[in-house]
């Protein structure tokens, strides 16, 4: 047991190094996905038949970015992109350049949640904002928006939670992160405790992003 | 003043074209509460949309205050919304803001100042009785309270017309009400013009001026409160009424008459004033007839009493006849009753 300890601890500013870029992984691809995802989601709901800017073609097309987007894996998604990435970082390999193929997964996914979550309002309580006078963009903006907080909100949890997955697998090529510490030294080295270890802080990871987000989410819903 | 003109709307269902309103005219004048009635798919909550636009007309014209609604520019229409309230059967509040947020909203959206936002949706939480829920959340409330936040949001922006549509038909009767007295109040207060839809004769007794029948997209009778109940002409009108007032004879005295065989029975139905006269003891005074009195029914109609009788009349023909004759002259509906 006290092996063990000494043995992980020789390992201590390794992990903490893997956290903090993993961590800075998803707060990067996170970003990415609140300023790329959101509007996303909001234009492709509000120009579906029957909301309050229908536009079919329009709708069609942001329909199909989501799609297609929600339906590459995530490995091959980043294999793919590696020129864009190289386009825009210069490297392929690292962190910086991990935040790329993770923003793009981000996007689309971040996309549905959000027009999952607008798809939720009340057609009443939209209808009652036409019926004053509010404009498209007032709609969006004092409605669509504020009542949809709380399911956005959950929505960014169940991202933030796919993409620290997603980040240990842009380990795999060289990403950074706790991913990467899992693969070099827990599998190519056999360093089972690494291995062990790297399962232990992702575990707490993802339980600590829950429960921030749902302790979030109801400090704003006030449906109940 | 409303008025709409040839107000048409079809629409497109899995199961064809539907007509919901089909060459619709109709005038409400300013301060009057105008009722409209029918059962469910007689088209009236289409009607109540399109009368901001909710619902876009196939054809038609709405004309309120001069201003055809059908030829407004989308950010026109959107200044003419302003003066339209509206409330709903569901409230439609925004949960994500409180009392006072949702009142305010409409004032946000016409872009008035903060300072003036508050003042004047504080004075309409006040108006509707609500003061000590401010800063609750819609979900705290009940459903009545709720219909008051609905109520005061709806007059936020001053407007000439107030639409209901179904507002107190998801209420308790208590509830039904105090809303219903409400929106006179307000009606009273600040000269308001509400149209309002529902399908409860109830609430078309209990506060509106005029009522329109509505079945199948067209208005098929209309006219002020006393006269429809006193005298509806068609049969879905007077299903209605009696849903409110029972013209029936229960089963108890139809039994009675057959096996009895009485005299000459007669409905008498009376309106206002007349029902302070002593028609009844003159009739056994002057004409010799006894009068027993088999069913009644005694209403009042926003103050005014309105009422029938079913009296059995015993004695000579002649002077049956007689008294019938008289009480005509008096201005009382008479209607002989052959057949129980």
């Amino acid at each position: 047991m006290f092996d063990l300890i000494t043995k992980l601890a020789r390992y201590n500013d390794l992990m903490i190094s893997g956290s903090l870029e993993t961590l800075y992984m998803v707060a990067m691809a996170l970003f990415f996905a609140i300023v790329g995802g959101i509007p996303l989601g909001v234009l492709t709901t509000i120009t579906r038949e029957g909301h309050i800017l229908p536009n079919k073609p329009l709708n069609f097309v942001l329909d199909g970015i989501i799609n297609i987007g929600r339906s590459i894996p995530f490995i091959i998604l980043m294999v793919a992109v590696i020129p864009f990435t190289r386009m825009i970082v210069g490297t392929s390999i690292g962190t910086n350049a991990a935040i790329v193929p993770l923003s793009l997964a981000a996007i689309p996914f971040m996309g549905r949640v959000t027009d999952n979550a607008i798809l939720e309002i009340d057609q009443g309580v939209i209808e009652s904002a036409q019926s004053m006078g509010a404009s498209p963009l007032q709609i969006v903006f004092k409605v669509l928006l504020p009542e949809s907080l709380p399911a956005i909100i959950l929505g960014l949890t169940l991202t933030a939670i796919s993409l620290v997955s997603y980040s240990a697998m842009a380990g795999a090529i060289g990403g950074g992160g706790l991913g990467d510490i899992a693969i070099r030294y827990g599998y190519q080295r056999f360093q089972l405790a690494v291995m062990l270890e790297t399962i232990v802080i992702l575990v707490i990871m993802v339980q600590l992003i829950q429960y921030a987000g749902n302790q979030i989410a109801s400090f704003f819903d006030h449906k109940a | 003043m409303i008025k709409i003109e040839n107000l048409t709307k079809h629409y497109h269902a899995a199961q064809g074209r539907v007509e919901a309103i089909n060459g619709l005219n109709l005038e409400v004048d300013d301060g009057e509460i105008f009722g409209m009635i029918g059962p469910s798919g007689a088209g009236k909550s289409t009607l109540i949309r399109m009368l901001n636009l909710l619902e876009k007309p196939t054809s038609g014209t709405i004309n309120i205050n001069g201003t055809d609604l059908t030829e407004l520019s989308s950010q026109n229409l959107r200044a003419a919304r302003q003066k339209i309230g509206m409330i709903f059967q569901h409230f439609n509040l925004l949960s994500s803001r409180t009392v006072l947020g949702n009142v305010a909203f409409p004032l946000e959206i016409a872009g008035v100042g903060k300072k003036k936002r508050r003042k004047k949706a504080k004075e309409l939480i006040e108006l509707v009785g609500l003061s000590d829920r401010a800063d609750h959340y819609p979900a705290q409330l009940s459903g009545g309270q709720k219909q008051r936040v609905g109520i005061a949001r709806a007059l936020a922006n001053d407007p000439d017309l107030l639409l209901s549509d179904e507002a107190t038909s998801s209420l308790d009767p208590e509830s039904t009400k105090s809303v219903l007295e409400l929106l006179g109040e307000i009606r009273d207060e600040m000269n308001l013009t509400i149209i309002l839809i529902t399908h409860e004769m109830g609430v078309i007794k209990d506060i509106c001026d005029r009522v329109a029948v509505l079945e199948a997209g067209q208005i098929i009778e209309d006219g002020s409160i006393i006269d429809i109940f006193s005298k509806p002409q068609k049969p879905l009108t007077k299903k209605f009424i009696s849903s409110v007032i029972d013209f029936n004879l229960p089963e108890r005295i139809i039994k009675y008459v057959k096996t009895e065989r009485p005299g000459e029975l007669i409905r008498v139905s009376f309106v206002g004033e007349k029902t302070h006269d002593p028609y009844i003891s003159d009739l056994v005074k002057h004409y010799s007839v006894d009068a027993n009195i088999l069913y009644g029914n005694i209403d009042e109609i926003q103050g005014v009493p309105f009422g029938t009788l079913v009296l059995d009349l015993e004695g000579q023909l002649t002077n049956i006849e007689e008294s019938i004759s008289y009480l005509k002259s008096q201005g009382l509906r008479v209607e002989v009753l052959d057949n129980v």
